[in-house]
């Protein structure tokens, strides 16, 4: 450098800046090793994960069908709008041109993305339930605004109108955020946004009806746009499933409680040989169909606040989850053990009425004067003054003693959720109800005799106490489930063999027999015939030639007076048919109607000519009178 | 004698700097086709190639001290360009920068990159005369003057990152035009100090607005910043550039970063993470060992330039560079902010392209002279 000069160090300046350069891309070869070399893999798998993507294919679920193949609930396949959270930078900010594009309530939506918002594993929300054809011109419109929508074909749960069946089906719904948290549902690998039963025996069968859905693994852009797919895996569809369930008897049973007095009540109707549910209604009911297709949407949520503020409580199952004084129904389980502790006898059972009993300075009336009645004629023309006597004869710990037998303090064992224990009669229950009395006396025994105040059950488990008398002791456990179809190819890996009814609970006995000896089975059936058909409290729906045993009964909701109006009492009766050879077993329960005589036992009568038309393959016997009264 | 001068000049042209623009370029021009692979920017890199070497050529044999002689003229069509790419409808806007003229044929270019040239030419003609004492306060004034011009146009396009390549361009050439020892430890030790407290400063008073502390906040810590929002970018490339690994990426080209359109500008800003993604480390170093030879090439080359004038062209093109390879890698890798400075002969673009090789060929005439007088 011809030009340098010592002072200015131009050299050692150059070199400077040489070594500067060097210096700086080093610096960013040092940083290449650390991405690349040291943290590659890991990248590597970031940015494949979020090229990669998984977009369920949900399981068609399982068809619920009556026990003659007639289909009941199934599936048919909408469009849903789906939304991958993935590519959404600011979900709320989707609210408003969602809203407006879909025709979505605002509020709706706001609250399901603030739920989504709480959840990281929700990847597809959906955003809307069967989408119009609007809808789905609509996303398509707006691919490049809104890339993140797509739409989906998905099955839909689909119920009878009228909600028949209502509370036996139950329904389906989303999995909620409080489910996610249960170990038990989480471990069979439950995810947010998936459909589950919620209710009935969508719930208990959930695992057999729900089938594991499939997916499809594909690439996407930036943007969320499908570029490729990957692989697919086919879903496994759920199994159908055949319940116990007659439509036939169920319809009829249904159209006695909708034209009944006050249109709320029970009717079950069962085989006492096996323990088939044949018919189970409850009214007032709904439309399950609120749950698996119009909740998402304001006037399904609105709905569903009716439903739940309704005083008439219809989404409860009153054959499992209430419980009613059974009234003189009572009496039967009370003969039966009456005579098999030897509090009576069958040559010696004649206990005096008199109009009613005296304990202390407490009077409590007979409905009648009825002399002094055998053990057949107290059941036929339900004697109060006679059970009084009986009880007392029993005592409590005779009383409890029954309710043991007949497992009145046990839950039946149906494979319907929240099934609810009756209340029965003991010491201990009475400590608990009355802690200002608590004392044990022969005026409760009395009580305890005739099926009010301490006696309170569930129509389900006075059934259950009526099959094991008509059956001579064998006390099947109630089940609407006739089998769980097979599925897949016999002989092949993923075949699955039909299964039918096992008990929840594994340890309990299905039947549990408590063996009735035959002489008194006899004398108490005897009663149970007189009662329809020797001039008894059921007279009025006598079928000739067709041996109808049952017993009304009336449940006390306030005391004697002011049983008017809407505190009327409940009116049962309970039944099986025929007498001797028991086929069907029933019981309905009219709230708030009166006398069992009057509105239970004709309701039943309809259902009784409804299965005798069936079995008997012709008109039953008086069924045009009874029609016309 | 002009057969003698020729055949002289063919042999100490620099063989070895030309190809190594070219190779990077032709380099380069292979990523950007993987990188946008139904597009032509491709194509159009291999034109702006052709010219760049014209010009190249051009410049190389033209006697480097009259066109600094000129430089002055230079600078001031410059400015022009300038002024002319702000005119509405004679500029075109891209994502609101107005810094693009449209030339019919071959597309848009950008003059800012070209007027880099031109500023460098005349700071090194205005302090390329010989000099005996230290650098004087009036002079350090012009030389800010000069730099001054450029930048205040090309402020109002507003390009802040072309604004930040001028920068080294005068600090090198003041730098080595004996300015005192002292004032440049005293600016070195300020930056260090006053940077950071600043940014403080700024932080505390909200005068750094969120969204620029945000971009700060990338560079430390990527992966916790928002990677969908402000951050995006720089995540995108870490991913990116990390995907790649030792010897490149696994994933086919169909389900790469940038054709699936996560890595945003593959064949400008981002033309490195898509190197790194195909090539690995290992084609990642040895297009940084390239970009040293290159520019230890330049240095060279200015070291034995003849004149004070050739030395200084040639060192504030080396001190552009260099500060544009640095930022726009490092933005590749997460170390510096996003802003958009291509990477000099392998970011798409014609103008930076051809401005370059006109560089280089400044450096070529310097040498093929470095024996004349």
């Amino acid at each position: 450098m011809k030009f340098e000069d010592t002072s200015q160090n131009l050299r050692a300046r150059l070199r400077f800046i040489q070594v500067l350069v060097v210096l700086m891309l080093a610096l960013l070869g040092v940083r290449l090793y650390v991405l690349q070399v040291v943290r590659g893999e890991r990248y590597a798998e970031i940015a494949e994960n979020q090229r990669r993507r998984r977009l369920p294919i949900a399981a068609p679920r399982g068809v619920i069908f009556d026990r003659e193949g007639r289909p009941i609930v199934d599936s048919r396949p909408i469009y849903n709008v789906i939304m991958s959270r993935e590519d959404v930078k600011d979900l709320h900010s989707l609210i408003d041109p969602l809203a407006e594009g879909l025709q979505i309530d605002k509020e709706i939506l706001r609250e399901r993305f603030d739920l989504v918002s709480s959840m990281p594993a929700f990847e597809s929300i959906q955003v809307k339930q069967d989408a119009t054809q609007d809808d789905i011109a609509w996303v398509e419109a707006h691919t490049l605004e809104f890339p993140e929508l797509r739409v989906e074909q998905q099955p839909q749960r689909r119920y009878p109108a009228d909600g028949m069946l209502a509370h036996v089906l139950g329904y389906v719904g989303e999995i909620s955020p409080e489910q996610l948290k249960q170990p038990a549902l989480r471990e069979k690998g439950l995810k947010p946004g998936d459909i589950i039963g919620q209710s009935g025996i969508e719930q208990i069968y959930d695992d057999y009806l729900r089938g594991r859905d499939g997916y499809r693994e594909v690439v996407v852009d930036s943007r969320g746009r499908i570029q490729d797919e990957i692989e697919t895996v086919a879903p496994i569809p759920g199994r159908d499933l055949v319940t116990t369930i007659d439509l036939d008897l169920q319809t009829a049973a249904e159209e006695q409680l909708r034209t009944s007095v006050t249109q709320r009540g029970v009717i079950i109707a069962m085989n006492p040989n096996n323990g088939e549910v044949l018919a189970l209604a409850s009214f007032p009911n709904f439309d399950p169909n609120l749950f698996s297709q119009r909740i998402t949407t304001k006037e399904g949520k609105a709905e569903y606040v009716a439903l739940l503020n309704d005083p008439e409580t219809p989404l409860l199952n009153r054959a499992v989850q209430s419980r009613y004084p059974p009234g003189s129904t009572w009496k039967i389980p009370m003969s039966v053990a009456g005579l098999e502790q030897g509090a009576i006898t069958i040559d010696h059972s004649n206990l005096v009425c008199g109009g009613g009993i005296t304990i202390g300075n407490k009077f409590t009336r007979c409905m009648g004067n009825h002399g002094s009645p055998d053990i057949k004629t107290a059941i036929t023309r339900s004697c109060d003054g006679y059970y009084y006597r009986l009880g007392l004869k029993m005592g409590i710990s005779g009383i409890m003693k029954m309710v043991d037998e007949f497992d009145l303090n046990k839950r039946t064992g149906i494979d319907l959720p929240n099934e609810v224990i009756s209340w029965t009669p003991s010491p201990d229950f009475k400590r608990r109800m009355q802690p200002r009395d608590p004392e044990w006396r022969d005026i409760d025994t009395v009580y305890s005799s005739f099926g009010q105040v301490y006696d309170v059950v569930t129509p389900i488990s006075l059934l259950r106490t009526i099959n094991a008398v008509a059956t001579g002791g064998h006390l099947y456990i109630p089940h609407l489930l006739k089998e769980v179809r097979p599925i897949g190819t016999p002989g092949t890996a993923d075949f699955k063999p039909m299964v039918g009814f096992q008990p929840l609970d594994p340890a309990k006995p299905n039947p549990k027999e408590i063996g009735i000896p035959e002489d008194i089975h006899h004398t108490v059936v005897e009663g149970m015939w007189g009662v329809v058909n020797n001039g008894g409290t059921g007279a009025s729906i006598r079928m000739a030639g067709f041996d109808i045993a049952g017993k009304t009964g009336t449940a006390q909701v306030v005391g004697l007076g002011k049983d008017t109006g809407k505190n009327k009492d409940h009116s049962w009766f309970v039944t099986y048919a025929p007498a001797y050879q028991p086929e069907i077993s029933m019981v309905a329960l009219i709230e708030n109607s009166g006398f069992g005589s009057l509105h239970a036992a004709p309701a039943i009568r309809r259902i009784y000519d409804v299965y005798y038309r069936k079995t008997r393959h012709t008109e039953p016997p008086g069924a045009v009178q009874i029609a016309q009264k | 004698m002009v057969a003698i001068i020729h055949k002289r000049s063919w042999r100490d042209f620099d063989w070895v700097l030309a190809l190594m623009a070219i190779g990077i370029v032709g380099f380069g021009t292979v990523q950007i086709h993987y990188a946008q692979p139904t597009q032509s920017y491709w194509i159009k890199q291999l034109i702006g190639l052709s010219i760049g070497l014209v010009a190249m050529l051009a410049i190389a044999f033209t006697d480097y001290r009259r066109l600094l002689n000129l430089a002055p003229f230079f600078y001031v069509f410059g400015l022009v360009l300038l002024v002319v790419v702000l005119v509405p409808g004679v500029g075109t806007r891209v994502n609101g920068q107005q810094a693009w003229i449209k030339v019919p044929g071959i597309g848009q270019f950008q003059p800012s990159e070209f007027v880099k040239v031109t500023t460098a030419m005349l700071l090194a003609r205005y302090f390329g005369k010989n000099r005996a004492q230290a650098l004087t306060v009036k002079e350090m004034i012009v030389g800010g003057l000069i730099l001054a011009c450029p930048i205040a146009l090309i402020l109002l396009e507003p390009d802040v990152g072309s604004v930040l390549t001028y920068m080294p361009i005068l600090a090198v050439v003041l730098f080595l035009s004996a300015i005192r020892i002292r004032l440049v430890v005293a600016t070195a030790l300020l930056a260090v100090i006053m940077i950071p407290l600043t940014y403080w400063v700024g932080v505390k008073t909200n005068l750094v607005k969120r969204y620029q502390q945000e971009r700060i906040n990338v560079i430390y810590d990527p992966e916790n910043a928002d990677r969908k929002g402000i951050g995006y970018h720089t995540w995108q490339s870490i991913l990116t550039v990390g995907e790649g690994g030792l010897f490149g990426s696994r994933s086919s080209a169909e389900h790469s970063q940038s054709s699936l359109k996560f890595l945003p500008e593959p064949h400008t800003d981002f033309i490195y993470a898509v190197t790194a993604e195909t090539t690995g480390f290992v084609g990642c170093v040895m297009v940084l060992l390239a970009y040293i030879v290159l520019l230890s090439r330049l240095i060279t080359g200015a070291r034995r330039s003849s004149d004070r004038m050739g030395m200084l062209v040639i060192m504030a093109v080396v001190g552009g560079l260099t500060f544009q390879i640095f930022i726009n890698i490092g933005m590749a890798l997460g170390i510096s902010p996003v802003i958009g400075v291509p990477l000099p002969l392998m970011s798409a673009g014609l103008a930076s392209l051809i401005a370059t090789f006109i560089a280089i060929g400044f450096a070529i005439s310097v040498q093929l002279r470095r024996f004349v007088n």
